[in-house]
């Protein structure tokens, strides 16, 4: 499960981040493996979604929210 | 012989994360006294403040916030190339602020600096927030763990500040053990060939080097190429190596603050989180938006109007005091006529521009920017923007300078390109006098259910600009071709309260930018204008005033002033400037324009708002100045010398409209954008294409309106 599938208000751990160019770009802002992440909003039409990590409010895009991989 | 003592001059570069309060600091130490200049061949603006403390001047360098030194945009490399004295010299020391609720993120940051080995001190801001949240610091724990002193401070509320000040008075500032062995990201015999080639002075600096190589676009190409054929023999991956690094950097950060901070469980409600619930709410958030755009627009339509009224009135006051007290000759023509109204068209945006940034400032410092971005990202990506774009395109409205150097935020080229290409065809404050005084001329000043058509037509010139910026955006998204992948990972900040001395800051930095960058243009070109006006081929001039002498002879004192009025339009008509608009009136007589209005069109080449100076001195220079009519009133008793047709009517009227909204005709906007893109070729394809799409835009409604 990805953190794409999450429903609103839903939480989870992060299993992995899927390598790719921007791997660098989640470590950064503090997206690690073993940190609970939860969904708080989504913005319409398929638009960026807000996630509580730590404290942190995140945005992605639904591309991006992909390739955070959550523990089932 | 005794000199005083001299002055003790030492640079520090001050570091840290998006939002962690570096700019309040840097502001609270050095208020007014920064100086914004440019980093060679890069478009990072460089803030440097100065501030003097006992006998020692200090030089603060702001450098951009950034999470990591990890070459992502300008901004790392910036980070990289002052921290490693490359191409410039090397600061003395550097202050890395951290964000006391956020010190594992911001030790990701704060470790690297450390392992560049430069001497520094650390800052844990936002201790109170810390302290609400259950976070306890154990500050000498942490000093020892890390080797670098700390200040806890609160600087928004000023606290801490003294203690900052005390540490660069003293010089404590400490060069740490490295954190990380870099020896274990890259061969070190590869690292030692880097440290020898550069001259560093430590095995990170190599590391950084090998990483930053390819995307440090100032480093010489031969040393480039080096970097890349290295990296190559001792099969260096920098993106690998960059994640195994940063997971190596969390493991030994996490290992350190589990000794050092203690946290307590705070149950406290989340007022970001409730206050999320509004804004992004996908009905609410959008209204709000909305909200917050009317009122910026009042703000700059309606609350500015007084102080642009005032500065009006002032500058046209000054100029008859001129007349009126200076001895007649050129040199009070000059200034009357050139330089004072000049100045007096550079001032008047003023009142706009400080307010837009203000607004913009507190949107920013209060974090609700971000959240814009959020709610638009949608909505722009059909058309190849960012959600980032937003801010640029707003600030267009205000002015395009401004927009275009925002747009450095946005991290994809292909979408930063074309942000900077549409967001001209924003209608910007320039456009606004020029509109004005032509929906004053050809709209009627009556209400439809209570809205102001004037106003109405107003609005549609802005949403036409809009409408095209849209258009251009998406015709440009065909037409552009990226590998690069646009990707949207942001934070959004918490809630705060704005900063009111960020906010008049920001308010007087930005007024201060356009005076000096768009000022210059148009005071240079306001001299040469009144020069071009009042001066022609010398037997022509001579020959019309002569015979203005003759005739005055003739014609009895009270009809004096007629005949002087008659004879400065003919002057005007025979000065270089005449000559030129009459030049191109063949190419803009399709378009409804005489010559006196391609003067205007020629002058405004320059920056827009030149229109209305232009046209002003078009229908009163060389006229008696106690007689001035305001400029609106003159222009609607102008009539064709041929047909006896008002030279404004609805056709021209409109036509000049669209080609203003259209048109690329701002200098430093385009001396903008080749700095922003480094290539010409930019901007020269901005100004043939959006003239070009002007003329035909000018012609279709002027054939429409006639």
């Amino acid at each position: 499960m990805t953190a794409a599938e999450l429903s609103l208000q839903q939480s989870s751990i992060i299993e992995s981040i899927r390598e790719s160019d921007i791997s660098i770009n989640f470590l950064e802002l503090g997206i690690l493996p073993g940190k609970e992440i939860k969904l708080l909003k989504k913005a319409p039409f398929g638009g960026p979604m807000a996630f509580l990590i730590e404290e942190n409010i995140i945005a992605l895009r639904q591309q991006e929210a992909i390739m955070i991989n959550l523990k089932s | 012989m005794e000199t005083a003592t001299a002055l003790q001059t030492k640079t520090v570069a001050i570091i840290g994360n998006p939002n962690v309060g570096k700019s309040s600091i840097f502001n609270q130490l050095t208020g007014l006294n920064q100086k914004i200049g440019n980093y060679p061949g890069v478009t990072v603006d460089k803030t440097v403040g100065f501030l003097r403390i006992g006998e020692k001047e200090i030089n603060l360098i702001d450098l951009p916030g950034t999470y990591s030194l990890y070459p992502k945009s300008e901004d790392e490399v910036i980070a990289h190339r002052v921290l490693n004295g490359l191409g410039q010299e090397k600061p003395d020391f550097a202050l890395v602020i951290l964000d006391a609720c956020n010190l594992e993120r911001s030790l990701l940051l704060g470790t690297q600096v450390m392992d560049l080995g430069i001497p520094m001190a650390f800052v844990v801001n936002m201790k109170d927030l810390a302290i609400k949240k259950g976070i306890q610091i154990k500050t000498f724990e942490l000093y020892k763990l890390l080797g670098v002193p700390l200040v806890l401070t609160d600087a928004r509320n000023n606290e801490g500040i003294d203690a900052i000040r005390q540490l660069m008075a003293t010089e404590k500032f400490e060069s740490p053990k490295p954190l990380l062995d870099s020896y274990a990201f890259a061969d070190k015999a590869l690292v030692e060939e880097v440290i020898a080639r550069f001259g560093f002075i430590n095995p990170y600096q190599a590391f950084q080097m090998l990483v930053f190589g390819e995307f440090d676009k100032t480093l010489p190409i031969a040393d480039k190429q080096w970097l890349k054929e290295k990296s190559l023999v001792f099969g260096f991956d920098r993106k690998r190596q960059q994640v195994r690094e940063t997971e190596a950097r969390y493991v030994k950060i996490a290992s350190i603050l589990k000794k050092s901070v203690d946290r307590v469980k705070i149950e406290s409600s989340n007022v970001t989180i409730s206050l999320d619930n509004v804004f992004l709410n996908p009905v609410f958030g959008f209204v709000v938006f909305l909200g917050i755009m009317l009122l910026i627009f009042q703000a700059i339509f309606a609350w500015a109007a007084f102080p642009m009224d005032l500065i009006d009135v002032g500058f046209a006051g000054l100029s008859g005091w001129i007349y009126e007290n200076l001895p007649p000759g050129v040199l009070t023509d000059l200034l009357a006529e050139g330089i004072v109204p000049g100045i007096g068209g550079v001032v008047i945006f003023i009142p706009q521009i400080a307010m837009l940034f203000g607004f913009l400032a507190i949107l920013e410092d209060t974090g609700y920017l971000s959240r814009v971005v959020f709610l638009m990202d949608r909505l722009m990506r059909p058309f190849g923007l960012h959600g980032k774009s937003v801010v640029p395109l707003i600030s267009g409205m205000a002015c395009a300078i401004p927009g275009i150097m925002a747009a450095r935020n946005i991290s994809n080229s292909k979408e930063r390109l074309i942000t900077i290409l549409v967001t001209p065809w924003m209608s910007c404050s320039a456009r606004l006098p020029v509109y004005i005084i032509l929906i004053g001329l050809t709209v009627p000043d009556t209400l439809w259910m209570g809205i102001s058509f004037q106003a109405l037509g107003l609005l549609a010139m802005y949403l036409l600009g809009v409408l095209f910026t849209l258009l251009g955006a998406l015709a440009l998204k065909f037409i552009l071709k990226t590998k690069e992948k646009s990707y949207l990972l942001t934070e959004l900040p918490i809630y705060r309260l704005p900063r009111w001395k960020t906010v008049l800051l920001t308010m007087f930095n930005k007024s201060k930018i356009f005076v000096l960058e768009a000022g210059k243009v148009i005071l240079s070109i306001s001299i040469v204008l009144w020069v071009l006006a009042s001066y022609g081929p010398s037997g022509k001039m001579q020959a019309i005033e002569d015979e203005k002498t003759t005739i005055l002879q003739t014609t009895p004192e009270a009809e004096w002033s007629s005949v002087e009025e008659l004879y400065a339009s003919k002057k005007l008509e025979a000065s270089f400037i005449g000559i030129m608009g009459k030049a191109i009136e063949p190419a803009i007589r399709p378009l409804g324009y005489d010559w006196k209005i391609g003067i205007a069109l020629l002058t405004s080449f320059a920056a827009r708002e030149v229109f209305v100076g232009t046209i002003a001195t078009i229908y009163s220079i060389g006229g008696d100045v106690e007689n001035e009519l305001t400029i609106r009133e003159k222009l609607a008793k102008e009539v064709h010398s041929d047909t006896g047709e008002k030279v404004f009517d609805k056709a021209t009227g409109f036509s000049l409209m669209v080609f203003y909204a259209f048109a690329m005709q701002c200098m430093s906007t385009l001396a903008v954008v080749y700095r922003e893109t480094k290539s010409w070729k930019w901007p020269i394809l901005q100004t043939v294409v959006m003239t070009g799409i002007a003329y035909l835009a000018a012609f279709i409604t002027y054939q429409i309106f006639s």
